[in-house]
């Protein structure tokens, strides 16, 4: 993705934003270039032991961010991940984490390429940037792109870049995952692509030559205008600290494979691009050529607006995939437009998906495909849109629609609809209880408490395939954080959760039926909190495949200390809540796959054992006796026994 | 003191590993060492174990020890076999264990299932109770509820019950009211609570654990039952210790107990083998490399969430075995058979403990010896995939048909195979049990893969060999680099059958400069269940302002374990403590493991770089101010410790950001009197050594080179590379560049760079 001088722009956002199309057109013409490139070539067992070693790179800086981080967004949840790339930007290797964060990273190295050519780059150099506008997804994911040179601090080799939900970056709402905002700049602090840590050229070389203390300083204006913007700045300056630390490992591993395999290093990393290349289009190969289209849908925008169609057109030739996004909605005013980078990389995830699970991640993986978007829609929207929802929930409908259209071609490569939303909660205030932590946020304390912001997504159904039932209660596609446990959540946060629970009955039914939803209960101890809420499929099923039923939706309501819901809320949702409040979020459930007639009775029979099923629905949707049941569960027990 | 006694009246010592294939059996006798293995007996290990017992004609009523490491727990997890389990849960949370952490287990497999829940849905009971984050109660345990469920259970089928309960880590009170309500109802099975199993944060791992204690309780206890009963009618009387996770000796009863500490038992002993032969390894004879200023100095920049107790353990390991220490203490360990390979490190003579293990497909966060496993083996198969890459494993031809060159079938090219091609192992006497090694076979194996690689069959061999270092380069690399540690500060010891054949190729890929073969290589498991301490572990939740710990309190809950630790070992053994508590940043959610000084000694000895044996008595004499003081030093001395671990392991470190206290630990260890490893020096020249000259591959090139039959070297005798040392259980390749002597335990040194 060389970023030429042709593609410079003033600094007019349309063209940064052609710029970046611009570069990841460069990309596909980069195929021919890369693989009839100059370089030697890289033997067979060269490649496999530098693909490991890219990949432990990748994952030592993945555990030095998950261990150094301060929110449990990070440490516990593991919102964040961690990749190398190479000169050109081109992707070489990530840590498996976020699908959402890993096809969208490379629009940031362009963007920071972009915005600080060679020449204004050095050793120890860092660029911070989120602006969706410019090489960002949405304002919460920070990404810091970290250049890295040889030993002699001259040829610029490669990139390591991470990306982190941050729980608070400003804005109108407390977490900075309002539902309620129409332009960016309710959305949080913007940042362009800017320098958070300044090099001073090479530094120390070791015993090898090989340059190891490479010599930087923070910038501190930077830093100082960031803390300035958000609610919690002492864990912000924490997690960006271990932002930092995570590309300084990803640089000095770097180093240490160049000392190890010396000049191979860049030619390796050709050859790991064009080897998960060659897989994928070997794996594509296989899907019958075709154009298959497929229309779902946002419920609403969370503005009155909606729904909201995401049409999609895959044409599969040999092993070339074009995805058309032509015919989708407009780009909204509420906050659900997805940047191109997140578009991309839904796109990217979705193709990846109906191949070899084994293929190493790469950009090799994406070569095979172009994805187009039309400018000024949903999914590749002009500033100054409202976003922050785009990467959340619209990449999940944007990876529904094109398995949609996969299935036409083969429904067996796909599986049905997941719960297609993250259900990000997010809850801000002013902890009440008196915490001597010391640090610059305890001066609080003395005021009657520590201002907080705590953001988590809550997992529901995956889609049933055609090999078995869809996982219960997981984060599907674009997503796969963890929980954040209760006890963690409760130690840190004046929350309480009374409740973490499957729902039965929420499976889609079928041969194989979808995976349950959950329930996820949580109480507002002794203040105000402003609670936000940012989900999908409240109204609109996710889909099933070759006969299956469509998966149950989702809830949100406000309940009484029994449990029993007293107010519904929406799915995309902003207010205050009194102390003792109590939210109950209701998660979808996945779609089935296959007629539910061709179920294995022995399946619904132990489906009903655990509770996932009532008798009443699998009398309707199974038309399993009653009677016969109980008899199957006594012939179960007794075998057991 | 009991060892003192026993050790007079008889002196066997034996050491019991079950494997896959073999039972190990090692027994030291008057410092002699003798090895038997017999075939393990899958239905009923114990078999095998007497059987072994049997073999060694040692007289029963001399066996003094008996340890034993078993992989009875482990393989019921991985096959599922556990006992049926009902669960007991805060209301509410009935499915925190069936949701896990909410992830699924591959981001683009969408076929990938999550593992079964250890306790089904239809088991897992709620009960109506709930404390808050200090373990104050915001529900009152419904005890009526309670009741009616322990009626239930009692005329349900159950075989055992696991009660984990919110924030039981901080008061244990409602479980243990739960579990005295069950038994007035009248439930007879097994219990387990959570406060007992793993009393730390996080639901998920917290319960987890505690249900597979739970389902794995009958299953030990009859296993352990059973062997016990069959040793005693053997007629040994010496008490039967089940070798930990965590690398320490638990008493028989204490396994039945928590069998869930078990599960890496195999592995743990094999690590502790390694690092006590390696601690007497390379030495000419006494001289200690680390002497007891260096050894602490190291512990206090050392990183402790790998270990427990630091400074404690380098102090004392050093002052027990001054006499005869020397050798390696920080070790890479590599363990490789015939389908993966174990890696794991030691630091200052220690294992690195993990609380992120994971048996099968479940995190087990119950503290383990940090062991690593790859799917790297000498049975490994290596293929070319529709990308065009080289890969070896994961699939194995295992043991049946075994590789190509066993001649028992096997026709897919193997690691082991590609060895015999390179003329790294011999194909006449390949393995002295008459293995039928077929080069033609062999080579014709080859052939496809050389031509998939457009190479020849000698380079496919060595690329093989290069592709399966690669894959256990990165396990190494886990173990070492991303804790924290440089493998150029570590020598690498190598065991199992596979392992010498690529420790010394390794060690140059990871600038490790020395690798140790030991000389019971093929034994270490058992080995090293004669050379543990017997160690209990005991940990309590306690989350707080690290400022607002006083030494007193501190001082009180390690009172208290230290009251259960007597208990556990036995009044009157010889007991060392390790106290350490687990700090971090407040804010952060993950926490580093620090040594700390005895908070009751703090005033008498605040510095607290070492804490003598424990006959100090806490006595709260000290006027307030004195207090004060101590406080403030204690704090002061265990926060640097921290700061500095923080920067050795992250590279950063906030000295003035305020700490938080998460976990209180202690770790007691009863001091097990180490076998002397005598060998009878043996002279000579090595030349008498080389048996013959072949053609062995190196860096593509054949050259001739020595093979060397390994019992017949001299002590202390040096040869410099391309060699190849060829003994009973395991051969070994010095690589040109590189040099290897015996040492004076018959130990084989390689050192890297150390040839001509």
């Amino acid at each position: 993705m060389t970023v030429s001088d042709d593609h410079a722009s003033d600094s007019e956002t349309h063209d940064e934003r052609e710029s970046v199309d611009s570069a990841t057109h460069d990309e596909r013409e980069s195929v021919d270039s890369a693989t009839h490139d100059e370089r030697e070539s890289v033997d067979p067992v060269t490649l496999e032991v530098v693909r490991n070693a890219f990949e432990a790179v990748a994952e030592e800086m993945n555990a030095d961010l998950v261990r150094t981080a301060y929110s449990p967004n990070i440490t516990e949840r593991r919102d964040c991940s961690t990749a190398l790339f190479d000169a050109d930007g081109e992707m070489i290797a990530q840590a498996e984490t976020m699908p959402v964060h890993l096809g969208a990273m490379p629009f940031s190295v362009a963007a920071a390429v972009e915005a600080f050519p060679r020449s204004q780059l050095q050793p120890g150099d860092s660029i911070l940037l989120n602006d969706p506008f410019r090489g960002g997804a949405h304002l919460p994911d920070l990404t810091l792109v970290t250049p890295i040179f040889d030993a002699a601090g001259d040829e610029l080799l490669a990139f390591a870049a991470n990306r982190a939900h941050h729980a608070d970056v400003g804005g109108a709402t407390a977490g900075s995952v309002g539902a309620a905002s129409t332009e960016i700049y309710e959305e949080g602090l913007r940042v362009p692509p800017v320098k958070l840590e300044i090099g001073h050229g090479r530094g120390d070389s070791d015993q090898k030559g090989v340059s190891t203390a490479v010599d930087s300083e923070l910038n501190e204006d930077v830093l100082s205008i960031l803390l300035a913007n958000v609610r919690t700045p002492a864990e912000r300056r924490g997690d960006l600290r271990a932002q930092t630390a995570a590309n300084a490992t990803g640089r000095r591993r770097f180093h240490d494979l160049l000392a190890d395999h010396g000049e191979t290093v860049p030619a390796a990393m050709d050859a790991v691009k064009d080897y998960s290349e060659r897989r994928m289009r070997s794996a594509l190969a296989e899907l019958p050529d075709g154009r298959y289209e497929f229309t779902d849908e946002l419920e609403s925008d969370g503005r009155g607006n909606g729904p909201l169609p995401i049409s999609v057109a895959v044409e599969i030739d040999d092993t070339d995939v074009r995805v058309d996004f032509a015919g989708t909605a407009d780009q909204t005013a509420g906050p659900v437009n997805a940047v191109r980078a997140v578009t991309v990389s839904a796109t990217y995830y979705a193709v990846r998906c109906v191949t070899d699970p084994e293929i190493p991640p790469n950009h090799g993986c994406y070569r095979p495909v172009e994805v187009d978007t039309p400018s000024g829609s949903l999914v590749d929207p002009e500033p100054p849109a409202a976003v922050v929802g785009g990467n959340l929930e619209t990449s999940q409908r944007v990876t529904d629609a094109v398995f949609g259209a996969l299935a036409a071609a083969d429904p067996e490569a796909v599986p049905a609809a997941g719960q297609g939303t993250m259900n990000n909660v997010t809850f801000g205030g002013t902890d009440p209880r008196v915490r001597s932590t010391g640090n610059d946020e305890s001066s609080a304390v003395a005021a009657g408490g520590t201002q907080y912001a705590f953001y988590e997504t809550e997992a529901g159904g995956f889609g049933a395939h055609s090999a078995g039932d869809g996982n219960d209660g997981v984060h599907v596609h674009m997503s796969n954080t963890l929980n954040t446990p209760a006890e963690v959540l409760e130690t840190a946060y004046p929350l309480r959760v009374e409740r973490y629970e499957l729902r039965p009955d929420t499976g889609g039914a079928g041969e194989f039926r979808g995976g349950l939803g959950l329930r996820r209960d949580i109480r507002v101890r002794e203040h105000t909190s402003r609670f936000s809420l940012l989900a999908e499929r409240h109204s609109r099923r996710p889909y099933g495949l070759a006969g299956g039923e469509p998966g149950a939706t989702g809830g949100a309501y406000l309940v009484d200390d029994e449990g029993e819901p007293v107010e519904a809320l929406d799915a995309k949702e902003t207010r205050d809540l009194p102390p003792g409040s109590v939210v109950s979020v209701r998660t979808p459930g996945g779609g089935g796959f296959g007629d539910p007639e061709d179920r294995d009775t022995g399946r619904v029979v132990r489906d009903l054992r655990l509770g996932k099923l009532s008798v009443a629905r699998a009398r309707v949707v199974y038309g399993i006796d009653p009677d016969d049941v109980v008899a199957q569960l006594t012939d179960e027990s007794a075998e057991e026994s | 003191m009991e060892r003192d006694a026993t050790a007079q009246a008889s002196n066997t010592r034996v050491g019991a590993d079950v494997g896959g294939t073999f039972t190990d059996l090692v027994t030291i006798s008057d410092g002699r060492l003798r090895v038997d293995k017999t075939p393990s007996t899958p239905a009923n290990p114990a078999e095998g174990v007497v059987d072994g017992v049997e073999a060694s004609r040692v007289p029963p009523d001399s066996v003094a020890f008996f340890g034993h490491g078993t992989t009875v727990a482990t393989n019921a997890v991985l096959e599922g076999e556990w006992a049926d389990t009902a669960l007991l849960t805060t209301a509410g949370f009935r499915d925190a264990l069936e949701i896990g952490r909410q992830t699924r287990p591959d981001i683009y497999d969408f076929r990938a299932e999550k593992p079964e829940p250890v306790v089904p849905r239809d088991r897992r009971h709620e009960v109506p109770e709930r404390l808050d984050e200090r373990g104050s109660v915001v529900r009152e345990l419904d005890e009526a509820a309670v009741r009616a469920l322990g009626q239930d259970l009692a005329a349900d089928d159950v075989e055992s019950v696991a009660v984990s309960l919110l924030f039981a880590f901080e008061n244990p009170t409602h479980e243990r009211r739960v579990r005295d309500l069950l038994r007035e109802e009248g439930v007879e099975v097994p219990i387990s609570l959570s406060s007992t199993v793993l009393p730390e944060i996080r639901e998920y791992e917290r319960t987890l654990a505690t249900a597979l204690n739970a389902g794995l309780r009958p299953v030990v206890d009859s296993y352990v039952r059973e062997l016990a009963d069959r040793l005693e009618s053997h007629g040994v009387t010496a008490p039967l210790r089940i070798v930990g996770s965590n690398g320490g000796l638990m008493a028989a009863d204490a396994a039945r107990e928590r069998p869930v500490e078990t599960l890496l038992s195999g592995p743990a002993a094999g690590v502790r083998g390694a690092s006590y032969v390696a601690a007497r390894a390379g030495t000419t004879d006494v001289a200690p490399r680390a002497d007891t200023t260096d050894a602490a100095a190291r512990a206090d920049t050392t990183d402790a969430a790998a270990q427990a107790g630091t400074t404690n353990i380098a102090a004392q390991a050093d002052t027990t075995h001054a006499d005869e220490t020397g050798g390696y203490a920080d070790l890479l360990t590599m363990d490789m058979g015939g389908t993966s390979c174990d890696v794991s490190l030691v630091r200052d003579g220690e294992p690195l403990v993990s609380t992120e293990t994971e048996v099968g497909e479940y995190p087990v966060a119950v503290p383990a010896v940090d062991v690593h496993t790859v799917g790297a083996g000498g049975g490994s198969i290596a293929h070319v995939d529709d990308g065009g890459a080289l890969r070896v494993g994961p699939a194995s031809a295992g043991a049946d048909p075994g590789p190509v060159c066993y001649g028992r079938g096997g026709t897919e090219p193997t690691v082991t195979d590609a060895h015999l091609l390179l003329g790294r192992i011999d194909p006449d006497a390949f393995v002295a049990d008459a293995l039928d090694a077929d080069a033609t076979a062999v080579r014709a194996a080859f052939e496809p893969l050389a031509d998939d690689l457009g190479v020849s069959v000698r380079e496919a061999a060595a690329g093989v060999l290069d592709v399966a270092n690669a894959n256990t380069e990165r396990a190494l690399r886990v173990v070492s680099v991303e804790r924290g540690h440089d493998p150029r500060e570590f020598a690498l010891v190598a065991y199992g059958g596979a392992g010498p054949l690529h420790a010394t190729a390794l060690a140059e890929r990871l600038d490790v400069p020395e690798v140790v073969v030991p000389r019971a290589a093929g034994v270490l498991s058992a080995l090293g269940l004669l050379v543990t301490d017997v160690t209990y572990d005991y940990a309590a939740s306690m989350v707080r302002p690290w400022a607002e710990v006083t030494t007193g309190t501190l001082a009180e809950t390690f009172a208290e374990f230290e009251r259960e630790a007597r208990s556990d070992l036995g009044d009157g053994a010889e007991i060392q403590f390790e106290r350490s508590v687990d700090l971090r940043y407040a804010g952060q959610s993950f926490e580093l493991r620090v040594s700390v000084p005895n908070p009751a000694t703090a005033e008498l000895d605040a510095a607290g770089a070492s804490t003598p044996e424990e006959t100090t008595q806490f006595h709260e004499t000290a006027d307030e101010q004195f207090h004060e003081t101590a406080d403030e030093q204690f704090h002061g001395t265990v926060a640097e410790r921290f700061h500095e671990q923080h920067r050795t392991r992250y590279g950063h470190a906030e000295p003035d950001e305020p700490l938080e206290l998460v976990t209180v630990r202690l770790r007691a260890r009863r001091v097990v009197e180490p076998p002397p490893l005598a060998v009878e020096d043996r002279d000579g020249d090595p030349d008498a050594a080389v048996k013959t000259t072949r053609g062995v591959v190196f860096d593509g090139r054949e050259r001739e080179t020595r093979v060397y039959e390994r019992e017949t070297l001299p002590t202390e005798s040096s040869l410099d590379g391309p060699a190849v040392i060829e003994g009973a259980e395991s051969t070994t390749v010095v690589h040109p560049g590189q040099r290897a002597r015996v040492d004076s335990n018959a130990n084989l040194i390689v050192e890297i760079g150390g040839g001509e």
